[in-house]
């Protein structure tokens, strides 16, 4: 498979803050890679550093088999991006404003234009200056730009920003469009994570500056965290029972048993069995997955939304 | 040289669509009607005393306003002096824009070179400051001629012409630095700091006597006589133009854009 992206050692240094360290990544054509990470982790950095608008300190960082140096117009022809707000200016219409940017992509043709227009629904507001926009269409408009030139690689800083549900649904239909029938790579950022795992082939999730984890979508799903969860009347005898079984159990502050041994989580209906034998039939039996955002608070260390030394 | 067309019409469109251009022209026209206003006074004294503190001020424009190459003459120091601000303020426009409306991250990765985008920033403000030494001097000579100035004759028009030309050309050059200081300050307030403290450094070097080597007083010095100016002061005009357009260059090609 041909790499998209690749970065090596990729680092950015601001005096002793390391912004980024020890970046090694890859993403594959056609590939839509999610890069997660909490505020000020260096998604936004890795992203600059990928298109050329900030030099790395370390390492080397090669898009669509391109060395990305600063300031060369090699190979943005080919690569469309919107990083973090979607400006534009504001005194011009959408219609110009998308001029401007075809104009930025020489040799794009001026049909482009309407076409994408159509396509992220902006007609409505084709001719209206773009500083009156809402923010859902701003962002329309910023994602429109970068499309523009029917690029091969997509940097999207948060594409998802400010539209509404129906507009993340249909966000997310073009881009998996894109990939499947063009082959274009999506390098994503987002902290809708809900959605990542709705779009995204592979996650990488950085956090002060370092790559954590880079995994794929299935990898993901066996990695998560899973839990029985069982309520009953009779806590005690049920935690009595289950113990003797030589399953650990933990009880939870509204009272609520977990357990989370793989024995216990693959065949709940045994644990059901067990209960029920004992005389402390479940009321409520459930297992519970975790969330890419639990897993992803968990990995980065902030569980329940505070650092967890 | 497609790219730098291409560019250059994108800086034109954003440059009329903003308004900012009929703006800057409605600000300049306040110069010569200013200028008119006070050889009209000045010519009746008896407007004059009702104007109290003016009056004091219109005195001394009283022999100014006499004829055609006096009055001409005073276009070209407008034009050093005023037109310095005035050119400071477009070019910061033209640049700082872009930081300040957050959209220079879309010139950035783009396959046209950084230096096209640079290059058309600095022909349409060229253009928009040129555009505005014509309204000045066009409304002027419209009001010398409303206030029937005497000594008028071709080759005065020709000379005063030629001098507005030549000292909107030495203003153009010296201004290229704050192209770089809306840069690197992104947005417009460094560059109208700096030319407020110019203003007084100006005052300041003037009245030690080195203003013929301060590149920014040399415009209007030029306009008062050519004799005040040698050679090595043109030298320092021109080696101040292009190193602020390949300083602005160069911070576009290489310095990290971070926002």
């Amino acid at each position: 498979m041909n790499l998209a992206i690749e970065t090596k050692d990729l680092g950015k240094h601001y005096g002793d803050v390391r912004a980024v360290e020890h970046l090694s990544l890859q993403v594959g054509e056609g590939e839509i890679y999610a890069f997660l990470g909490l505020n000020g982790a260096g998604k936004t950095t890795t992203i600059r550093m990928l298109l050329g608008m900030i030099k790395p300190t370390t390492g080397t960082a090669d898009v669509l088999q391109t060395r990305v140096r600063i300031g060369n117009r090699e190979p943005w022809d080919s690569v469309g991006y919107l990083v973090e707000m979607p400006h534009s200016y504001p005194e011009l219409t959408v219609r110009e404003n998308l001029e401007v940017t075809r104009r930025l992509h020489p040799g794009t043709p001026r049909e482009s234009i309407s076409r994408i227009i159509d396509r992220l629904g902006l007609s409505v507001y084709a001719d209206r200056r773009s500083g009156t926009l809402s923010q859902g269409n701003a962002q329309r408009l910023g994602l429109a730009k970068a499309m523009l030139h029917n690029p091969r690689l997509l940097f999207l800083d948060e594409p998802a920003n400010g539209l509404d549900p129906a507009g993340i649904v249909e966000i997310r239909e073009y881009l998996l469009e894109l990939t499947r029938e063009q082959g274009v790579t999506v390098f994503m950022s987002s902290h809708i994570l809900a959605e990542v795992s709705r779009l995204a082939q592979r996650i990488g999730i950085i956090h002060e500056g370092r790559l954590l984890q880079e995994l794929n979508i299935d990898e993901l799903e066996r990695n998560r965290r899973r839990r029985l969860l069982i309520r009953m009347r009779d806590v005690e005898s049920a935690q009595q029972a289950l113990k003797a079984s030589g399953q650990p159990v933990e009880i939870l502050e509204d009272g609520t048993l977990e357990l989370v041994n793989n024995s216990a989580v693959d065949r709940p209906d045994d644990i059901n069995s067990l209960l029920v034998s004992a005389g402390t039939p479940p009321t409520h039996l459930v297992v519970e997955e975790e969330e890419l955002e639990q897993y992803f608070l968990r990995l980065v260390g902030m569980e329940g939304g505070t650092v967890h030394e | 040289m497609s790219d730098l067309l291409s560019m250059t019409w994108v800086e034109l469109l954003k440059s009329i669509r903003s308004r900012m251009p009929l703006w800057t022209a409605l600000g300049c026209l306040f110069m010569p009607l200013g200028i008119a206003f006070l050889i009209f006074v000045s010519r009746n004294p008896e407007i004059s005393l009702q104007l109290g503190l003016v009056s004091a001020k219109a005195n001394l424009m009283a022999f100014t306003g006499t004829d055609w190459p006096t009055y001409l003459g005073v276009y070209g120091q407008i034009i050093g002096a005023g037109g310095l601000i005035l050119f400071i303020l477009i070019l910061s426009w033209v640049f700082g824009r872009e930081f300040t409306d957050g959209t220079v991250k879309d010139l950035l990765a783009v396959p046209v070179q950084r230096g096209s985008i640079v290059l058309a920033k600095y022909i349409v403000a060229a253009i928009w400051c040129e555009a505005m030494v014509l309204v000045i001097f066009g409304a002027g000579l419209v009001m010398g001629a409303l206030l029937k100035l005497p000594g008028g004759a071709p080759s005065v028009f020709l000379e005063g012409c030629a001098l507005v030309i030549k000292v909107s050309i030495l203003v153009l050059a010296v201004v290229t630095p704050f192209a770089l200081l809306a840069s690197m300050g992104r947005g417009y307030l460094l560059p109208i700091g700096v030319a407020i403290l110019l203003m007084i450094l100006m005052n300041l070097i003037q009245i030690l006597g080195w203003a013929e080597y301060l590149p920014w007083a040399m415009p209007v010095i030029y306009a008062q006589g050519k004799e005040a100016l040698t050679p090595v002061s043109f030298w320092i005009v021109y080696l101040t133009g292009l190193l602020g357009i390949l300083g602005t260059y160069f911070w576009w090609k290489y310095a990290d854009q971070n926002r």
